[in-house]
């Protein structure tokens, strides 16, 4: 596991912490029961500040499981660094 | 705290067994982070209790107070912020910002506030309340440029100063000081747009943190210390008393030694508040007579007690002066220019707070007395606060009649003429009520202790009855220093609480207290909520005179078995009416 995917999963068990190491990398709106609407701002919330990234408001509806928040947050990490 | 720890704290768990506190928290956005903070820090505040936060409506901030009126909880957390009285000085409403506008707005401010007043007082009534004012900046509604504050933005100002002034004196209310989370969360700093709009959730992560931390404290109140020592040269004044003189010590802006002077400003200031103080230092007695003689120090000389000058070690006067006062070391902190001494003292009195005098640097100085503020702040004066140095004084002064070679401590109560003065009635306003029973600790049945509506809630409950013990005698008046309730039932009465200040002790008042109880209910035996704790010793060595060892545990005293062992009691005992 790379640092941003283990830093994401601490950021997904803050939210939802009934969740194994597993869970969290299948994460979905579909698999996950809590993640509701203000579960989702938590998370972002959670993730904003772990990460120092901003997530475009247009953008969040397609942020609906973990794979794709983990490739969100490293392009935009990317983007930073370069 | 980051909001990745905050959560994190959330999932730690606590014994369903442990105490559960409530609070409710209304505000008018989506509570959302500010509420996880709220719970992590009264989680830190409140360690042993499990914490509930409640939330109301979104959108509704009067109609959640309101709602309050009449719900149970330990305390209420009331957020305002602009938006809440008036929705045009929010940014999810377009009602207009017109200039012809600005009065109706100022006058449903107004209006708005008093309603929103009108709630907290009546929540206050049976409630702890910690309340935030407007935290955030008002839009730009005016149409005066942002540098200049032009008449609405006064106006509005004054209408929260307003309700700020009328509440800050409720007993119960606890209003977030400005100027202190001015300082934590800088306020260019805390208004988060993206989160109003698209989440209703205005403040950045780091102002809802520090918010949720100040608002967590003012639930919990922490309990202020009580007497503060002072190291004398380069500390209360500037210059070492044997090397200079008396007459080159100083503490005035011409020797640059204003911020002794400022630190003696509030000595005497806290003084006068009943926070004792006493000076210890290596030095030669004569001198220091002499100094606050001639050269008449801001803190005058009366308001020091005791005054420990001698040679010998910090840690041993330290030792005396905590014996003359008779409070316990975690109730007390020693400032000292000496980083050496400070070690010595906090090595012999780990529990004493250590503060270092700033000697070289004047900002550092200034920021010892806002910590001094923070460490000594009590919510309002008593009566008790104004006699307490004298009290003490007393106390010594009996201490030492007792010592001398024709003074028995027999006849010595026999000749104080002590007068004790119970006063029933379930007041919960009795703040030295509920400050005996939080702060007591040597001669305290349990260590229990209570919120504002815990007090209030035990208060009414059927049965209880609630009894303060005031004393005086010819050393002096003590005040207040002696809480009993419990309930009463048939011939058995059963105290739940029973404190007295250490101040009070060897006065045989414990003695009076209980016998006066038993006789006016008329009662045939005592039950006693008993639990040991590693600081009452004294109460425990009381109730060994009279069983013939320490209880372990809560148990019954037959009226007749404290009769046998209770010594003769030369107390004047009366009753204080009602009124």
């Amino acid at each position: 596991m790379n640092d941003l995917q283990a830093r994401l999963s601490r950021c997904f068990s803050a939210v939802f912490p009934g969740l194994n190491a597993q869970q969290i990398a299948a994460a979905s709106v579909q698999t996950v029961e809590k993640w509701d609407s203000i579960a989702m701002v938590t998370l972002l919330s959670v993730i904003e500040e772990e990460f120092g990234v901003q997530f475009d408001p247009e953008d969040i509806e397609t942020l609906a499981s973990f794979q794709k928040i983990f490739d969100y947050v490293g392009a935009r990490r990317k983007v930073v660094n370069d | 705290m980051k909001l990745l720890e905050a959560l994190g704290a959330l999932e730690e768990s606590l014994s369903s067994q442990s105490p559960l506190l409530t609070v409710r928290l209304a505000c008018g956005f989506s509570p959302l982070h500010l509420r996880t903070f709220l719970n992590a820090h009264l989680r830190q505040e409140f360690p042993a209790h499990r914490i509930q936060v409640g939330i109301g409506l979104y959108d509704d901030l009067a109609g959640n107070l309101e709602r309050l009126e009449s719900a149970s909880s330990d305390a209420v957390v009331c957020v305002i912020e602009w938006q809440d009285l008036d929705p045009r000085l929010g940014i999810r409403r377009v009602g207009g910002w017109a200039p012809k506008q600005l009065t109706d707005i100022t006058r449903g401010v107004r209006s708005t506030a008093a309603r929103l007043a009108d709630s907290l007082e009546r929540i206050a009534q049976s409630n702890t309340v910690a309340l935030a004012l407007p935290t955030l900046p008002i839009p730009p509604v005016a149409f005066t440029p942002g540098w200049q504050a032009g008449s609405f933005e006064s106006d509005l100002r004054q209408a929260v100063a307003e309700l700020s002034t009328r509440l800050a004196g409720r007993a119960g209310v606890r209003i977030v000081s400005v100027q202190r989370l001015d300082r934590v969360s800088p306020p260019a700093a805390r208004f988060d747009v993206r989160s109003e709009l698209t989440a209703g959730f205005p403040y950045r992560l780091s102002h809802a943190d520090a918010l949720a931390a100040l608002l967590a404290r003012a639930i919990r109140n922490p309990s202020p210390k009580k007497a503060l020592i002072t190291d004398l040269d380069d500390t209360l004044w500037k210059g070492i008393l044997g090397e200079v003189g008396v007459e080159s010590i100083a503490w005035d802006l011409d020797q640059h030694a204003q911020k002794h002077g400022l630190y003696q400003q509030f000595l005497a200031s806290i003084s006068e508040a009943g926070i004792l103080i006493a000076a210890a230092s290596k030095n030669d007695p004569d001198l220091v007579d002499e100094a606050f003689r001639a050269a008449k120090p801001i803190l005058p000389r009366d308001r020091i007690f005791p005054m420990e000058i001698n040679w010998g070690a910090k840690s041993e006067s330290v030792a005396r002066i905590l014996r003359a006062w008779n409070v316990g070391p975690d109730s007390v902190v020693f400032v000292d220019d000496s980083a050496l001494d400070l070690a010595e003292v906090k090595a012999a009195h780990p529990e004493v707070e250590c503060l270092l005098f700033p000697r070289d640097d004047d900002q550092a100085a200034y920021q010892l007395l806002e910590d001094l503020r923070d460490l000594f702040g009590k919510q309002a004066l008593s009566q008790e606060d104004e006699i307490r140095l004298e009290s003490i004084r007393a106390s010594h002064a009996a201490a030492q009649a007792v010592g001398s070679p024709h003074m028995t401590p027999e006849r010595f109560l026999a000749e104080a003429e002590g007068k004790l003065t119970l006063r029933f009635g379930n007041d919960p306003g009795d703040a030295r009520a509920l400050e005996l029973i939080n702060k007591t600790n040597q001669f305290n049945l349990n260590g229990k202790r209570h919120s504002d509506a815990s007090w209030k809630r035990y208060l009414g409950e059927s049965r209880v009855f609630l009894a303060v013990a005031s004393y005086e005698d010819k050393f002096g008046p003590l005040g207040k220093i002696a809480v009993m309730a419990g309930r009463r039932d048939g011939s058995k009465i059963s105290l739940d609480h029973w404190v007295m200040s250490c101040r009070a002790f060897s006065r045989r008042i414990e003695h009076g207290c209980l016998l006066h109880l038993l006789q006016k209910f008329g009662a045939e035996e005592a039950a006693f909520d008993f639990v040991p704790t590693p600081r009452n010793g004294p109460l425990q060595e009381f109730f060994a005179g009279l069983l013939g060892a320490a209880p372990e545990r809560s148990f019954c005293l037959r009226k007749e078995q404290f009769g046998e062992k209770c010594p003769p009691v030369y107390l004047e005992i009366q009753e204080a009416s009602n009124e």
